[in-house]
């Protein structure tokens, strides 16, 4: 018997998700364990074992792991990582903590700013300087420079950040330090800014360095650990890591650019988004997952979630912009909304109805899990609507309580002067407007309409709100996967193998050096490919992206464009004023164009991704379960509406609207006026009629 | 469509809300992502408002710097002086940057577009942005009238049913160093005019509304009764305060009297120092909007941006003094005087609020305008800005270099030094500048420009409490932060006048420390380590 199977582990704050493939029929086992946050591979490996005796598998058969993980993101914000240091230019040093002078929220006196991952004292200056053409002006002294490293050494720093002026453009200062340090002091994990993220603006590329060089310690420990687990228990399989791009990697890489991993969970939901999309024949889907607390939004165009060039990692106030630390890393982007099923629904200062983003969680949860929760939420409030069935209530492991959420949404209706029904589906409505105009602004920030999307509802709550948010934005199709409480443990393992690389390239585009370009290029290609084929993708069918940074000259911030084949100044230009004109609708007159950076990324299938998935599905004569009385807005009360298991319905089977569809993990509502059809993947497809 | 009243309950009024909110904010996303001038993109000095028939505003982008506040719909005010709603029809856009009705300086360029509804004025959409250049003098407070400051735009019809004033144009590109890039803004912002027009429509024809005015009306009731609340909490009485700047060779006074009684306040500028013949004046405009930011962040940081949010708040400044400027006053570097005022209120309500207040901040914002030649003869220009160090409070320490009242980066070093003739030696925080206190005032930074330009360079400065009289003051018995200082080659100079920089000359700027809180006797002994440790204390202090 071959190695064949792919185990997925996606170790989130909770649980720990985990799903057995066999990409050779997509036959799939889920496994839910506790995640144990003091050790997290000890629940992880507890998991493992757990779902190797469900499927009824040998360890010995499992030929690939693939992995993500919240682990790095949480040392960040709980400020758990390595003594970190910081070598930067002498003159400098004050960088990372002047940061960007800039406040996140206007109004608020006492606002809380990013504390700088490594304190004043352990920030030092090395004598050298480079020019921004990255000629040198001052020779790198390298004895003062160990001498200082020496210091923090002598203080106990293990892992150290070096990030010098223009490194982006020669890194040759920051090389020279690296190995008289490694000599010196071998045992001392280095992170260089030029490798790391060579990127033009020396706060964020510090920031990213030095939050690499904080994690970096933890991430060995524990991927070696992980890695001997995984032996421990029979499984002979390579591990590979999620990266926040939406790509795999192996742990070599991992290992030594960990920051790349900080999103690698939501990147993981995302990429299933994408690929459940691509196999109901969408193109354009808008990823909708919403949990407990917080939903989450991506676009996905041409079957691949859109990846940004950097994000905010470890905010100080969750949902407000500017108030994280900036990394310079290729990550899916998302887009975060403080609304979840915990999402607490209360009465403004202004007598309005607000709902979010303070989130009873968990704990206490929920009025209706009777755990102490006295606050209604969103919820509640879909269970005193009919969409959620007290009885049936995660597959009927816990019974909540519609007595007592309709309780506390009546004392919530008097508050804002209401009847309870109209309260309960204002609160249900209200969330929704927040995530519908979420992805209002997001899709138009992208020159896109809502209209060209289909919504693609995962996650325990999403496929409950999903079609009203729709309703909102106008999109008539809305799609709810099979699976999809662990969406995104099967979006990881079938995800490629890719590496998003960036050099600096800063020359007009009347003037550019084209065979510059090219060589520069080539070697990013180069490197990119390396680290690819050490994944053991397959090259022969990598995709292969050429992009440039570029921005009118006198601008302050690029868009990203795909160069054209083969290059030259006038495609270049139109593709830059294509992509510019479809962002904001309109090009300024006579203005020059730049480059700013160069950009590769190439992505090649992993042996053993999956092209179908098979869960297990139930009798189909049992298909409908029953009928139950559920809101709907366009009717102006309750309907009452049939309720299918939608493990017994089979592929190709077609409905009308209004319907409820249960399945463990969730239940996805379809309004009045729906024509609903079973895909061959078991994905459920409604379409708006009217 | 129905056109009877109705009532708006506190699910319909927040859905709607929520989606004018989301409007205003896209409108700002996109005007700064179009813009060329670094202010705006890099400073968020703009603004996006959408108003009712009256002018009156129901949402503000949440962006935005306190500057505009209450100016927009002001400005929208005089239009309909100028132009009652029966001269305007469907595709105006109405513009001006005159500096009285508009926002105190005349790079800014207010428009405003009448939006219909079924051939009926529904409310204005409305804008205000820096523009990169309107021409005048280099941003200087040298300025002795408002004429030399630049381009003076009349309240006029820039854009009439949809066709633009082409003498309008021309006569703008005439008088702006940079007419593509100004113009592009310009482009700009009518397209956050038209963004706003089309989805107010669309959001009211969701909702079945024919007319803003009773969404208006229920927002603005609320957004008071709110304000209103919060003021009344605030003992009733007069509360005092009284700040000097740096000003030209004399200080400059300026008085406050803060009256609170039962849920409104008004403050009273009488006693403050009349206008100066240089680029310093404040319009009444400014002072208001700056007034109305302190209280709101003192009293009711909540409360959402719109007219009714600002009712129970007045103003009232002597005709002619320099938070009252009147024609023909000059006014670009109006911040220099104008970003006393929060500071100020907040230590009027120090007494009567002591723990939601801060003290002094090493404001106002400081910058270094520079202008030469580029090796082929063309010209070079801009202006990098950077931040003093924040004010302490009951609770904790100032932060150490943070904008406050305003809200504007600096650009990062490398790329000053990619774009411009300057090697950057330093910046670094600025050591034992904060003022001590049992809780310490926030840090300044020093910055060292040496000039690479194989020619001359003419700098002028933005640079206030560089004198010990108008350093950041204290508050609860803690010591002011040190003042800011300015040198060229190590000398210190006027930082008011414009300075040449000779090639390979050096220039500091040493901006303030924020005030301290508290009695510094009374520190706790582990802060003071911590300070020590972090090489953050004076070099004198133990």
């Amino acid at each position: 018997m071959t190695a064949s199977l792919s185990l997925g582990i996606d170790i989130g704050g909770t649980f720990t998700d985990l799903v057995l493939l066999d990409p050779s029929d997509g036959r799939a086992v889920i496994w839910k364990e506790s995640t144990t946050p003091d050790e997290p591979a000890r629940g992880a490996m507890v998991g493992v074992e757990r779902l190797l005796a469900k499927a009824g598998v040998a360890a010995s058969r499992v030929g690939r792991v693939v992995h993500a993980t919240t682990l790095f993101t949480n040392a960040l914000i709980e400020r758990k990582g390595a003594p970190t240091g910081l070598l930067t230019t002498a003159g400098f040093a004050d960088v990372l903590e002047i940061a960007r002078e800039r406040k996140y929220e206007l109004y608020d006196l006492f606002l809380e700013m990013p504390r700088p991952l490594v304190p004043r004292p352990w920030r030092r200056e090395a004598p050298e300087r480079l020019g921004p053409d990255g000629t040198v002006e001052k020779a790198l002294d390298v004895a003062a420079t160990l001498e200082e490293v020496a210091g923090l050494v002598a203080q106990g720093v293990t892992s150290l950040g070096i990030c010098f002026l223009h490194a982006y453009a020669n890194p040759v200062h920051e090389r020279q330090a690296a190995e008289a340090i490694a000599r010196r002091f071998p045992q001392l994990s280095l992170s260089l800014s030029s490798e790391i993220a060579p990127e033009i603006r020396e706060y964020p590329r510090t920031v990213t360095t030095v939050a690499n060089a904080y994690v970096r310690p933890l991430a060995e420990t524990y991927l070696k650990r992980l890695e001997t687990e995984l032996k421990r228990v029979g499984i002979g399989g390579e591990l590979f890591l999620m990266l926040s791009s939406g790509g795999l990697t192996h742990v070599a890489e991992a290992k030594r650019a960990p920051v790349q991993l900080l999103e690698s969970g939501p990147a993981a939901g995302a990429l299933a988004g994408a690929w459940f999309g691509r196999h109901a024949g969408l193109e354009r889907v808008l990823a909708f997952d919403m949990g407990g607390t917080t939903a989450k939004l991506a676009l996905v165009d041409g079957g691949e979630p859109l990846v940004a060039w950097g994000f905010e990692a470890a905010r100080t106030k969750r949902f407000l912009r500017g108030s994280g630390l900036p990394i310079q890393i290729a990550t899916v982007e998302l887009i975060e909304i403080g609304a979840g099923g915990g999402s607490i629904a209360r009465r403004s200062d202004l007598g309005t109805l607000h709902v979010g983003p303070e989130s009873a969680g968990a704990q206490p949860g929920p009025v209706s899990y009777g755990r102490g929760g006295t606050e209604p939420t969103v919820t509640d409030a879909d269970l005193a609507l009919g969409y959620l069935n007290g009885d049936f209530f995660l597959g009927g492991a816990m019974r909540i309580d519609t007595a007592t959420a309709r309780a506390a949404l009546a004392r919530l209706a008097d508050r804002i002067e209401l009847d309870q029904p109209r309260a309960a589906f204002g609160v249900h409505d209200v969330v929704n407007e927040n995530m519908a105009g979420a992805a209002r602004v997001a899709i138009a920030e992208r020159g896109r309409v809502p209209q060209d999307y289909a919504l693609l509802a995962t996650g325990g709550a999403a496929p409950v709100h999903a079609w009203q948010v729709g309703t909102k934005l106008g999109i008539g199709r809305v799609v709810c996967p099979p699976g999809a409480g662990v969406g995104s443990t099967i979006g990881m393992l079938m995800a490629p193998a890719r590496v998003d690389r960036v050099a600096s390239f800063n020359q007009a585009l009347a003037h550019t050096d084209w065979a510059e370009v090219e060589r520069v290029l080539a070697a990013l290609q180069a490197d990119a490919e390396q680290v690819v084929r050490a994944s053991g993708a397959d090259l022969a069918q990598r995709r292969l992206r050429k992009l440039a940074d570029m921005r009118y000259v006198g601008q302050g911030s690029e868009i990203t464009v795909a160069l054209p084949e083969p290059l030259s100044a006038e495609g270049v230009l139109e593709a830059f004023e294509t992509a510019y004109r479809r962002l904001f609708g309109r090009t300024p007159p006579g203005a020059a164009v730049q480059f700013v950076a160069l950009r590769l990324s190439v992505a090649a299938p992993m042996p053993g991704a999956g092209s179908a998935l098979r869960l297990e599905t139930h009798a189909a004569e049992a298909a409908l379960k029953g009928r139950r009385p559920v809101y709907f807005p366009e009717e102006g009360g309750t309907l009452e509406t049939p309720v299918y298991d939608r493990y017994a319905l089979p592929a190709g089977a077609q409905l009308d609207g209004p319907a409820v569809f249960e399945e463990n993990e969730s239940t996805f509502v379809v309004g009045p006026g729906a024509r609903i059809s079973v895909l061959r993947d078991l994905s459920i497809l409604a379409e708006r009629t009217a | 469509m129905r056109d009877a009243p109705r009532t708006f309950d506190s699910v319909l009024l927040e859905l709607i809300w929520t989606r004018l909110i989301s409007i205003v904010d896209e409108a700002a996303a996109a005007l700064v992502r179009t813009s060329f001038s670094t202010i705006v993109r890099e400073s968020h000095d703009f603004a996006c408002v959408l108003t009712d028939a009256r002018g009156h505003s129901l949402v503000q982008a949440t962006d935005g710097v306190p500057s505009f506040l209450c100016t927009v719909p002001r400005t929208i005010g005089h239009f309909l002086q100028e132009f009652p709603p029966e001269t305007l029809e469907e595709g105006d856009v109405l513009i001006t940057n005159d500096i009285w009705l508009g926002t105190g300086h005349l790079p800014d360029i207010t428009v405003a577009k009448p939006i219909f509804l079924d051939g009926r004025l529904l409310g204005f959409a409305g804008s205000v942005a820096h523009a990169p250049d309107i021409g005048g003098r280099i941003r200087t407070a040298e300025s002795r009238e408002v004429f030399e400051e630049g381009l003076q735009i009349p309240v006029m019809k820039v854009v009439c049913g949809g066709v633009m004033d082409d003498t309008f144009l021309r006569f703008f590109r005439k008088n702006t160093r940079m007419p593509d890039q100004t113009l592009g803004d310009l482009q700009a912002q009518f397209t956050a005019l038209d963004l706003m027009e089309r989805r107010l429509r669309g959001v009211l024809t969701e909702h079945g509304l024919a007319s803003l005015e009773e969404l208006a009306d229920e927002i603005h009731s609320r957004s008071e009764r709110a304000t209103r609340a919060a003021i009344r909490a605030v003992p009733d009485g007069t509360y005092h305060a009284e700040v000097l700047t740096d000003g030209l060779e004399q200080p400059i006074r300026l008085q406050l009297a803060l009256r609170k009684q039962g849920d409104s306040i008004h403050a009273d500028y009488a006693g403050t120092d009349p206008q100066v013949p240089r680029g310093i004046n404040v319009c009444l405009a400014y002072t208001l909007a700056y007034t109305s930011f302190a209280v709101k962040a003192a009293l009711c940081p909540e409360v959402p941006n719109n007219e009714g949010a600002f009712r129970p708040i007045s103003v009232s400044a002597p005709l002619g003094c320099i938070l009252n400027s009147t024609p023909p006053a000059a006014g670009a570097n109006r911040a220099l005087t104008g970003h006393f005022i929060p500071p100020m209120i907040l230590q009027a309500l120090a007494s009567a609020l002591p723990d939601q207040v801060i003290a002094g901040t090493g404001s106002p914002l400081w910058s270094l305008n520079f202008a030469g030649t580029r090796p082929d003869g063309t010209p070079i220009a801009n202006q990098f800005f950077m931040n003093g160090g924040y004010g302490a409070s009951a609770g904790r320490d100032g932060p150490n270099v943070l904008s406050w009242p305003s809200n504007v980066s600096a650009a990062p070093v490398e790329m000053i030094e990619q774009g411009y003739p300057f090697r950057i030696r330093h910046r670094r925080l600025r050591k034992g500048t904060g003022g001590e206190g049992r809780h310490r005032g926030g840090t300044g930074q020093e910055w060292a420009f040496e000039s690479r330009s194989a020619t001359p360079v003419a700098v002028t400065f933005m640079a206030e409490r560089t004198k010990p009289e108008a350093a950041a003051p204290g508050l609860a018995g803690g010591r002011p932060g040190t003042p800011g200082a300015v040198l060229i080659d190590g000398v210190p100079v006027d930082p008011k006048r414009q300075h040449i920089l000779q090639p390979g000359s050096v220039v500091e700027l040493r901006t303030p420390g924020g005030g301290g809180h508290g009695d510094p006797a009374r520190r706790a002994p582990e802060w003071v380590a911590r300070d020590r440790e972090d090489g953050l204390l004076k070099e004198t202090q133990p």
